[in-house]
């Protein structure tokens, strides 16, 4: 041990390194006195050596000195080879192996030392881009002017804003002396305090001069001139920031803050939100957070505008003071709409919980806010910033459909889906008035008899099913003209009785009475033929009941459709000369997913009690004869769904 | 320029020696370069015991930091903390007391690249490319690492550095500097190369160092001591590495041809 131990720095203790090497000499001794010889296992000493640091240059010299002797002295062995033999094997084992282990970790650690001084190169070519385009972004992004001259006074480069304040072209400048760039009143004490920096006596100077616009007009100006050194010290550059101080600049300076704040409360508005948003999203990390005010429009309408304004200032100043920590900016979007973009943003859930705590503490008059919040965390750097901006608010819309105080982080899948949707809402109009969609039939069968009363008309559009295309209609405020139309189709179709549910959108139409006059005129259908639906939630209106009455004196028969059985919706039976109604898909197909239970005990006496009314129950949706036996046991009088025939185009009827 | 080797990249220049990589080279590792080598060469020529002071100091590196892990010490500001080659402050003190923390600290390039690249995946130690002599510097990036408690005892360790920092730069202040930040418990572990022992051979080696990115600074064994005010120099003072708290059953080492001294000091 003595005699390896100095030979290279092993991070153990000495009584480690003993056991450590016995273990070794015990190998060793095995393999020299084992019958049959073989030096086999001992080539696993060199790379053991190895493996525990002792790779000194002299530790395989040692190693061979200390084995060597003590190899020879033992006893000779009984059998061939001899003792002399075995040694010469075992030292030979251990050395080539000793060798390769060395090399080995010579390249592995040279591999390392390689990576290593690749990855501070490029680090350092990193920092140095880096730093020359935070310089860049500067130059060119600077509010005030900056001209960099050669020691004698040459103009080398000038940013934009100087050559905005002074009226010229950026080219004007190139190679032009610094002293023309200003008013001869001036010149003249500036080219002397020029030369004394260009000429290293002086490092730097600030003055207030006048600058020449390019019409000779003189633009008041703060100069702050340094000189900068190169390596050996030498003046290289004098670089001159000038400030505008013109009264018309400051005046131009206060318009654009105010084209770029929100007068209210002083916040970034939506436009400068939106330009420093593509800045910072173009420089990495950046989080978005779109806000939305619970219920503001009752503080308004309830407090009045004068409070909402003092309370949209009160919630801008503490969304201000809860992300003061970060890097960020935070801009009032409109109404009650705030953004806040956050740059390298701490966990989300800490910051939303930071802006629930910040609105919920008592505002002016004792209210206290909530707001929703959708979150796009560190989108990749692909997106643009309109992108960027629709993502967050798409993902804002579903929160505050959550409910109030709701948060949500932006979700991929559940984004495409309502892409898709509202895709679908948008070229709807298109699509109708290019002939796409289309009105199916299915018949109406009594459940007693099995008797087919009529037809009920449903839409298709392509691969979608009428609720599938009455839902994006409700959206974009299609409903109205595509029931109309629908109904005409029906109408003019139908051979027996027409069944057709009108959408939420037309049962309220004030136009809803004339307009199904005017369409049993037109394609000659008789009243007595048509069971009109209205939708039940649209009764809870005075045009919805007053459509109903009419309807009804008109000599058309009519019900409620997508009722649900709510008591509200009960109540509504006794007020309006309903004769049928149709149950509301949602509960029909609850009641087919689920096993027997209280809801088929409920919908059971709710079908009873309807019925005993006068009111006929008609279900939609029933799609096997399971179902639609246990309808039969309920004693409903009618129901419709792929179960009694599949929607038909009209010519198939 | 010297030769480069074909596993070099073209781009990057290897020819100034580096007294990390010197360091490593001494202690016998292969995280070098033919310039550093050569300059090794040199080293060993005007002091030939240069490899084993290398391992000496190491060693000391070793028995200071296990001797810190027994007064309670579990973090680390490891100043100057080189190429990282074996024994690591981060390895000994997590193999005496798991979770301990280390912060190393280094201003050369490929030795904080190295680092960064052996500690990625390390939650428990980390490495701050800063100058050691500038103390706020280092203390505010070592603060914003978040591994440091500074309520707590710290192990500030200057193994092997102070011998690379000129006197213009005030060493004492630079020490001063750190024993004021750290919390009473902490610990001082420093040694640096002297011109007291083997004064012929240490004036070669400055000679030869001029010629390297790091010159060297020898002080007497008394200058050395004073770096240590305001802290109790633990047994046995300060003194050559071989004589610090020698191990049990340890090979006799030439105490006069040791070359550094070092001692370990407590804040009370």
């Amino acid at each position: 041990m003595r005699a390896i131990y100095p030979t290279a720095y092993v991070p153990l203790s000495p009584a480690e390194i003993e056991l450590y090497l016995l273990d070794l000499v015990d190998v060793v001794a095995d393999a020299v006195r084992a019958e049959p010889f073989t030096a086999e296992p001992v080539a696993v000493v060199g790379s053991r050596l190895v493996e525990a640091r002792f790779t000194g240059p002299d530790t395989l010299r040692r190693t061979v000195e200390v084995l060597g002797p003590a190899l020879l002295s033992g006893p000779e062995p009984a059998g061939a080879p001899g003792l002399a033999e075995r040694a010469v094997a075992i030292l030979g084992a251990v050395g080539s192996d000793f060798a390769t282990a060395m090399r080995l970790d010579a390249f592995d650690q040279q591999e390392e030392v390689k990576q290593a001084l690749l990855a501070a190169k490029r680090r350092a070519e990193r920092g140095l881009r880096v730093s020359e385009a935070r310089f860049r972004e500067v130059f060119d992004a600077a509010g005030f002017g900056v001209v960099i001259a050669d020691p004698g006074g040459t103009c080398v480069e000038v940013n934009e804003a100087l050559a905005e304040m002074v009226d010229r072209n950026r080219a004007w400048f190139a190679g032009r002396r610094l002293v023309e760039l200003f008013h001869p009143g001036d010149a003249e004490a500036l080219a002397a305090a020029y030369r004394a920096v260009g000429e290293g006596r002086v490092e730097r100077f600030r003055e207030r001069r006048r600058l020449l616009r390019a019409d000779g007009e003189p633009v008041w100006a703060h100069l702050a001139v340094s000189l900068l050194r190169d390596d050996d010290g030498a003046p290289a550059y004098q670089v001159t920031m000038a400030e505008d101080v013109s009264e018309l600049h400051l005046l131009q300076k206060n318009l654009s803050f105010q084209l770029l704040h929100d007068s209210l409360t002083g916040l970034a508005n939506r436009q400068l939100f939106i330009s420093r948003l593509e800045a910072l999203h173009s420089r990495g990390e950046v989080t978005l957070y779109h806000l939305d005010l619970d219920g503001f429009s009752l503080v308004n309408n309830g407090l009045g505008h004068e409070v909402g304004d003092r309370l949209l200032k009160e919630v801008a100043r503490r969304l201000e003071v809860a992300f003061a920590g970060e890097e960020t900016l935070v801009a009032r979007m409109g109404g009650d709409e705030f953004a806040v973009a956050v740059v390298d943003s701490p966990a989300v859930p800490t910051l939303v919980e930071r802006i629930n705590e910040a609105l919920e503490r008592p505002m002016d008059g004792g209210v206290a806010l909530s707001c929703g919040i959708g979150v796009v965390d560190r989108p990749a750097a692909g997106w643009d910033v309109a992108e960027l901006l629709r993502a967050a608010n798409a993902t804002l819309r579903r929160a505050k459909a959550a409910g109030k105080r709701q948060w949500l982080p932006y979700d991929p899948h559940e984004d495409r889906r309502s892409r898709v949707r509202s895709a679908r809402a948008a070229r709807m109009p298109g699509a109708l008035a290019d002939g796409e969609l289309e009105v199916e039939y299915q018949p109406v069968v009594e459940l007693a008899t099995g008797r087919t009363l009529g037809h009920v008309a449903r839409l298709r559009w392509d691969e979608l099913g009428h609720d599938e295309c009455l839902e994006p209609a409700e959206a974009n405020g299609l409903a109205l003209a595509l029931g109309q139309w629908a109904l005409r189709e029906a109408a003019g179709e139908v051979a027996g009785v027409l069944f057709f549910e009108l959408s939420a959108m037309q049962s309220r139409d004030e136009d809803l009475v004339r307009a199904v006059k005017r369409t049993l005129d037109e394609t000659g259908l008789p009243a007595s033929r048509l069971r009109i639906f209205l939708d039940t939630r649209s009764m809870f209106t005075e045009t919805g009941q007053d459509n109903a009455r009419v309807l009804r004196d008109s000599g058309i028969a009519t019900g409620l459709s997508r009722f649900n059985g709510g008591q509200a919706e009960l109540s509504l039976l006794a007020e309006l000369p309903v004769g049928a109604l149709v149950l509301d898909p949602s509960v029909v197909g609850r009641l087919a997913d689920g096993p027997e239970g209280f809801l088929h005990d409920a919908i059971t006496g709710m079908v009873g009690l309807v019925r005993r009314s006068g009111t006929a129950v008609l279900v939609p949706d029933v799609h096997d004869r399971e179902r639609a036996e246990w309808w039969a046991r309920v004693e409903v009088d009618a129901a419709f769904g792929d179960h009694f025939g599949p929607a038909v185009p009209g010519y198939e009827l | 320029m010297a030769e480069r080797q074909d596993w070099v990249p073209d781009e990057v220049d290897t020819g100034l020696p580096s007294a990390a990589r010197l360091y490593d080279y001494l202690l016998g590792g292969g995280h070098n370069f033919a310039a550093d080598r050569a300059l090794a060469a040199k080293f060993i020529q005007v002091q030939p015991n240069a490899r084993t002071i290398a391992r000496l100091n190491r060693s000391f590196l070793r028995r200071a930091v296990l001797h810190l892990v027994d007064a309670g010490v579990r973090q680390f500001l490891d100043l100057g903390s080189g190429i990282p080659t074996v024994g690591n402050v981060h390895e000994i003190a997590g193999r005496a007391a798991p979770g301990s923390r280390v912060v190393y600290v280094d201003f050369e390039d490929v030795a904080v690249a190295h680092s960064r690249m052996m500690l990625e995946h390390d939650d428990t130690a980390t490495i701050l490319q800063e100058d050691m002599t500038d103390p706020d510097a280092v203390l505010s990036a070592a603060r914003r690492t978040g591994l440091l408690d500074f309520a707590e005892p710290i192990g500030v360790l200057a193994v092997g550095v102070f011998h690379f920092v000129p006197p213009e730069r005030d060493p004492a202040a630079v020490v001063a500097a750190y024993r004021d930040a750290v919390a009473p418990g902490s610990h001082l572990v420093l040694s640096q190369f002297t011109s007291d022992l083997q004064p012929e051979e240490m004036a070669g080696v400055v000679e030869v160092m001029k010629s390297s990115a790091n010159p060297m600074y020898p002080r007497t064994r008394a200058e050395i001591t004073g770096l240590f005010a305001g802290f109790d120099l633990v047994e046995p003072g300060v003194v050559p590495l071989p004589l610090w708290r020698p191990e049990e059953g340890a090979a006799e080492e030439d105490a006069e041809r040791a070359g550094i001294f070092a001692g370990v000091g407590r804040r009370g």
